[in-house]
């Protein structure tokens, strides 16, 4: 009989783990941490983290982020989130950089009825008809129509090209609505160029718009390649100025491109560490940032932290951490001060938050302000 | 064994008879017991074993290298999709071009989609097959390479079809345990006869020496393409399957990298043996989601080390490293399974001990 009380005891001690769970909220987390777009995934990571770090608990209980990497990879991304679900039996779920892991992702978590708010998924598709999916980025619709806006509004140019990866739905979205929105304000699209990802020759495309004279061209490009293409550009004479979206923000970007990005402006999360009027969010997130990772933050990073923010914020007014109950707390979500901004959802699930422009000058990244589509 | 005796054969039979309904009992009680995680792993197993089956038919058992079995899914894979949505489901996601009016009516059930999912992959792949079968060796594995690369592009360029890179989403997760060990028995029984009939022969000799098999007075053309075929259906239904349980699809998901983790299901579990494509699937699918644990913290006493993500993929690669060193054919090498092999285990194990051998050698 003692031995099998003993037993248990061995038992319980290892079991102290499980037993405990009940006191812990358990936030998943997916991410690309390995893959294509681990730069990405990697900064909204350590955005989470430095946020856990801050706000260990909420209602009394201690918080664990469960992390788990999706190789930048549907099949995984689906994985992940089953895992999340099933094995760790997580209450809410942050996740991801790029939008059709989101959507990968997101038809799982829908199906399990489990809320899941997307990091930096822009497209459309990700929360189209989803209950449980939310998102703490804004939409490439928006994105586009601001950026369209603000080089015809703001900077005067009237003649347009645009260079596209055309395997990249990010890309393909972006340049479509910041075509049609050009159009309508009454922008004229000189030329429109293809390349794929991966390539690494773009003069054969640089030199047809060149000798099309836009004013500007539109490159919804991921910084790598990005900066490759500024690069060529520049070597080629180039004249025009180039603007891009939100994945052009990295701060590896200006070790890349070097003075051939001199120039470049792009529209992005309203956020960049030396704004100025920043919010208090976004002032404690900047001081703590430094402290802890000795490196520049940047709009993935405070989407990340924000994510992690919005998810406590549902919690705290929900009073539980039933995944329905958070649900319906996320859903009437409404001017929570974040570091991009302050966040409401709108019917779609979808935040309305203001657009940043920023521009490379002397080798750093500025924020010039925010637009209005 | 010259010839089976019918006494063999019966038990042989019932012995099979018995496995199906053990492994029916295993799917009934899967979803019941086990959580969601685990039965997708499952599911996915099956899949992986279809694809692979279908690849070692094309490489294994005809000895045709072909590096184009993602392309042949994306076929699948897209076919299905398209026949499944709804008008309504179609109308709100193509956002870049209009659908192309034709498309936007086109309806089918799933079992019917399927079906068109692999007759329309082994299409594709009849008609390729007519040109470059002619190639041999790297020659074939490149141009089937650039085969399904052009199909790639084409998926991300027709974007009135295909929804471009954005791909689809909103598949109803038709693939159930049932749906996908079901046309996983299927197809194995099917390939099965195909290896048992004289046709199996004419592939293995076609393989071995396509000179000889010439001599013999083989088309040995014809041979080739109808094993394309058939492996090329086997890849659509496999795709098709695929784009079911994720629910989302998109070019991207169709790179040579697919192409290559089939291939590992193949040459892992033995280039040419039917039983080592199923291994294989079953080996590689579960260690890459098993191997998860060396990514999280691990804590031993007071020492606690920070999870690395990718850690997974440097362990599964070592050991599929140490695989090819240690053992270049295979887990099955060309064998195949059989309850007379499995049966004449404990005979062969005690009359090892009895002769006082070491294990070693043996066989």
């Amino acid at each position: 009989m003692r031995k099998l009380a003993l037993a248990f005891l061995v038992c319980f001690l290892f079991a102290g783990g499980a037993f405990s769970a009940d006191d812990v909220i358990k936030i998943g987390f997916y991410n690309c941490l390995t893959g294509q777009n681990a730069f990405g995934g990697q900064l909204e990571l350590e955005g989470v983290q430095l946020a856990h770090k801050q706000f260990p608990e909420i209602l009394g209980k201690k918080i664990e982020v469960v992390v788990i990497d999706n190789k930048s990879d549907k099949v995984e991304a689906a994985n992940a989130v089953t895992r999340l679900i099933e094995s760790d039996k997580v209450n809410v779920i942050i996740g991801t950089y790029a939008s059709g892991l989101a959507i990968a992702g997101g038809e799982v978590a829908e199906v399990a009825r489990v809320p899941m708010l997307g990091t930096s998924c822009t497209n459309p598709l990700v929360t189209q008809g989803k209950k449980y999916i939310f998102r703490t980025c804004f939409i490439d619709p928006l994105q586009g129509a601001g950026a369209a806006a603000y080089a015809y509004r703001d900077l005067g140019y009237k003649k347009a090209a645009i260079l596209t990866d055309v395997v990249s739905d990010y890309a393909v979205g972006l340049a479509k609505f910041f075509k049609d929105n050009f159009a309508k304000l009454g922008g004229e699209i000189v030329s429109e160029m293809r390349y794929q990802s991966g390539d690494t020759d773009f003069t054969a495309q640089l030199t047809e718009i060149m000798s099309k004279k836009p004013d500007v061209v539109f490159l919804p490009a991921y910084f790598a390649e990005g900066a490759i293409i500024l690069k060529q550009a520049r070597e080629l004479g180039a004249e025009f100025r180039f603007m891009g979206g939100d994945a052009m923000d990295n701060p590896e970007m200006v070790t890349l491109g070097g003075d051939a990005i001199e120039g470049f402006i792009y529209t992005g999360f309203a956020y960049a560490p030396d704004m100025p009027n920043m919010n208090d969010v976004a002032k404690k997130f900047t001081e703590d940032w430094y402290k802890e990772y000795k490196k520049d933050p940047n709009g993935n990073a405070a989407l990340g932290y924000d994510s992690y923010i919005l998810v406590l914020d549902a919690i705290r007014r929900a009073g539980s951490a039933e995944p329905e109950k958070i649900r319906d707390a996320l859903e009437a979500t409404k001017d929570v001060l974040t570091v991009t901004g302050t966040t409401t959802f709108d019917a779609d699930h979808n935040p309305q938050k203001d657009i940043g422009i920023l521009e490379i000058k002397g080798g750093k990244k500025v924020f010039v302000g925010t637009v209005v589509p | 064994m010259i010839a089976d005796s019918s006494g063999n054969r019966i038990r042989n039979n019932i012995l099979t008879l018995a496995s199906l309904a053990l492994l029916a009992a295993f799917l009934w009680l899967a979803p019941k017991y086990l959580d969601g995680y685990k039965v997708r792993i499952i599911n996915l197993i099956a899949i992986n074993a279809i694809l692979g089956l279908s690849l070692n038919l094309i490489y294994g058992m005809a000895g045709m290298f072909s590096l184009g079995h993602a392309g042949f899914m994306a076929i699948g894979a897209y076919v299905s999709a398209l026949l499944i949505l709804t008008p309504e489901q179609k109308s709100m996601m193509w956002i870049l071009d209009p659908i192309a009016p034709w498309l936007m009516d086109l309806h089918a059930p799933f079992y019917a989609s399927l079906l068109m999912a692999g007759i329309l992959a082994a299409f594709f792949g009849w008609l390729i097959s007519l040109p470059i079968l002619r190639l041999g060796g790297d020659y074939l594995g490149i141009a089937t390479l650039g085969f399904s690369e052009i199909l790639r592009i084409l998926i991300a360029n027709l974007t009135s079809i295909t929804n471009g890179p954005i791909g689809l989403k909103g598949i109803p997760a038709h693939t159930s345990l049932w749906v996908s060990y079901g046309c996983l028995l299927l197809f194995l029984a099917a390939v099965i006869r195909l290896m048992k009939s004289n046709f199996g022969n004419v592939i293995r000799a076609v393989r071995d020496d396509e000179i000889a098999a010439k001599t013999m007075g083989v088309n040995t053309f014809r041979t080739k393409v109808l094993a394309f075929t058939i492996g090329c259906f086997g890849a659509g239904v496999g795709g098709a399957l695929m784009g079911n349980i994720i629910t989302t699809i998109d070019s991207k998901m169709f790179t040579i990298t697919q192409t290559y983790n089939i291939l590992m299901i193949v040459v892992i579990g033995g280039l040419g043996s039917i039983t080592g494509s199923i291994l294989g699937s079953v080996i590689i699918t579960t260690m890459l989601e098993w191997l998860r644990f060396v990514e999280n913290p691990i804590t031993i006493g007071a020492f606690r080390m920070d999870g690395k993500p990718g850690m997974r993929m440097v362990i599964f690669s070592l050991l599929l490293v140490a695989v090819i060193i240690f053992r270049r054919e295979g887990i099955m090498g060309m064998r195949e399974f059989s309850w007379d092999w499995v049966l004449s285990r404990p005979a062969a194990v005690r009359n090892r001990l009895a002769s006082g051998g070491t294990p070693k050698g043996g066989d």
